[in-house]
């Protein structure tokens, strides 16, 4: 048995506490940004060479470096297996262009799922295979249950529950339950030399 | 459970490269994965994303002009061994989206102009659908079954008449994207000849 083992980690530990998978697909690494301390399991992909291509004119008046980013990941964030991360696409003053995406703080993405969304926001559960349409904005503590289907431009507000497919409000977030978000301990619980959850 | 040898391996032979007809128009990732043994034909202006795979071992595969094969979408899967068909071609129109992670099954099916394929979604062997269609994501179309025009499936299999009459504008929307792919994705047609 020994001998099916990785004679490497299944994971390269960054001096941030980020931990990528060997098996995860990241595209165009260069405009991807991690926050620190995330968990990007394998077979994961995430699209950084979709760059928008028109810059803001505010920016490109001021003459300043352009931003290439094209998806920012917070701190703490659980992408798992199979999931897939994408700039969302549209036309914008006559011509096509690719946005960025951005991910707060402690957002965990379920087996299967694919984010197109423009925003999402910090403590955000995203479930197994759920499509989130291009433009969607999702705002903080909010728990997408397993197979829903957002559609684009959709925007969740904070402390609410959807599921169906298009996504409906089903419910909210109860008083006290937002700790359920926090992901600092099923962080600890995968990497090279994985701890045990706390039970 | 007798075997001791577990080949890591796909259990298809590698190094078959199918034979292609590309035009030199189309954008091609590297990491796309072209399989199987019938021809493989793309036309112009498409583009086919990273990790997209075609697979021609149960038919050929022809691809229009100006569709965009999203990652992960998967033209030609075989669907066991069950239904024996022989065979199985998978045809998409032209300006056709097949969007992230969706699954196209081999076995005559057609895909007509200007119809998007959602993400997740999964197209049975031997459908047809029909032009400017809307399947949305995690949509499932029967294997033999016929969708007809300007349908929108919806909402686990509901459905309704797309009567926008966005055809013309969502192609030129589209050719404007490929443009702007192009320019991205850097394109490798040599190394699948």
């Amino acid at each position: 048995m020994s001998s099916r083992r990785p004679p490497r980690g299944e994971y390269i530990e960054t001096d941030t506490g980020n931990k990528v998978a060997r098996k995860a697909t990241l595209v165009g690494t260069q405009n991807i940004m991690l926050g620190g301390k995330t968990v990007i399991q394998p077979e994961v992909m995430i699209r950084g060479d979709l760059i928008r291509t028109i810059q803001a004119s505010s920016q490109s008046a001021s003459g300043a470096a352009p931003n290439s980013t094209a998806v920012s990941i917070g701190r703490y964030c659980f992408l798992s297996r199979g999931c897939c991360l994408r700039p969302p696409g549209r036309l914008y003053k006559g011509a096509f262009t690719y946005m960025p995406l951005r991910i707060g703080d402690h957002v965990f993405v379920g087996a299967g799922s694919v984010v197109q969304a423009a925003t999402v926001g910090s403590h955000v559960h995203i479930g197994a295979k759920v499509a989130v349409g291009e433009f969607a904005i999702i705002k903080d503590y909010v728990r997408i249950l397993d197979g829903t289907v957002v559609p684009p431009n959709m925007v969740i507000p904070s402390f609410s529950i959807v599921a169906g497919q298009p996504a409906r409000l089903i419910g909210e977030v109860p008083e006290g339950g937002h700790e359920a978000f926090e992901l600092r301990d099923i962080y600890k619980t995968v990497g090279n030399n994985p701890q045990p959850a706390p039970s | 459970m007798s075997s001791k040898r577990h080949s890591i391996l796909p259990p298809a032979p590698a190094g078959s490269k199918p034979p292609i007809h590309f035009s030199s128009s189309i954008t091609i990732a590297d990491s796309a994965l072209l399989t199987g043994t019938h021809p493989i034909a793309i036309h112009s202006e498409s583009v086919v994303h990273p990790r997209a795979r075609l697979d021609s071992l149960a038919g050929r595969i022809t691809v229009g002009r100006r569709c965009v094969v999203h990652e992960r979408a998967s033209l030609g899967a075989v669907v066991g061994t069950s239904g024996r068909i022989t065979e199985a071609a998978v045809t998409l129109g032209d300006y056709v989206i097949v969007e992230v992670g969706a699954a196209i099954e081999a076995g005559e099916t057609v895909i007509g102009e200007g119809t998007v394929v959602g993400v997740g979604a999964r197209v049975g062997a031997g459908a047809v659908v029909g032009k400017h269609c809307t399947l949305t994501p995690h949509t499932e179309i029967a294997a033999g079954e016929v969708v007809p025009d300007f349908t929108v499936v919806y909402s686990n299999g509901m459905r309704r008449t797309d009567k926008r009459g966005a055809a013309e504008l969502r192609n030129k929307g589209l050719a404007r994207q490929i443009d702007v792919l192009r320019r991205m994705i850097p394109s490798n047609p040599a190394k699948f000849a």
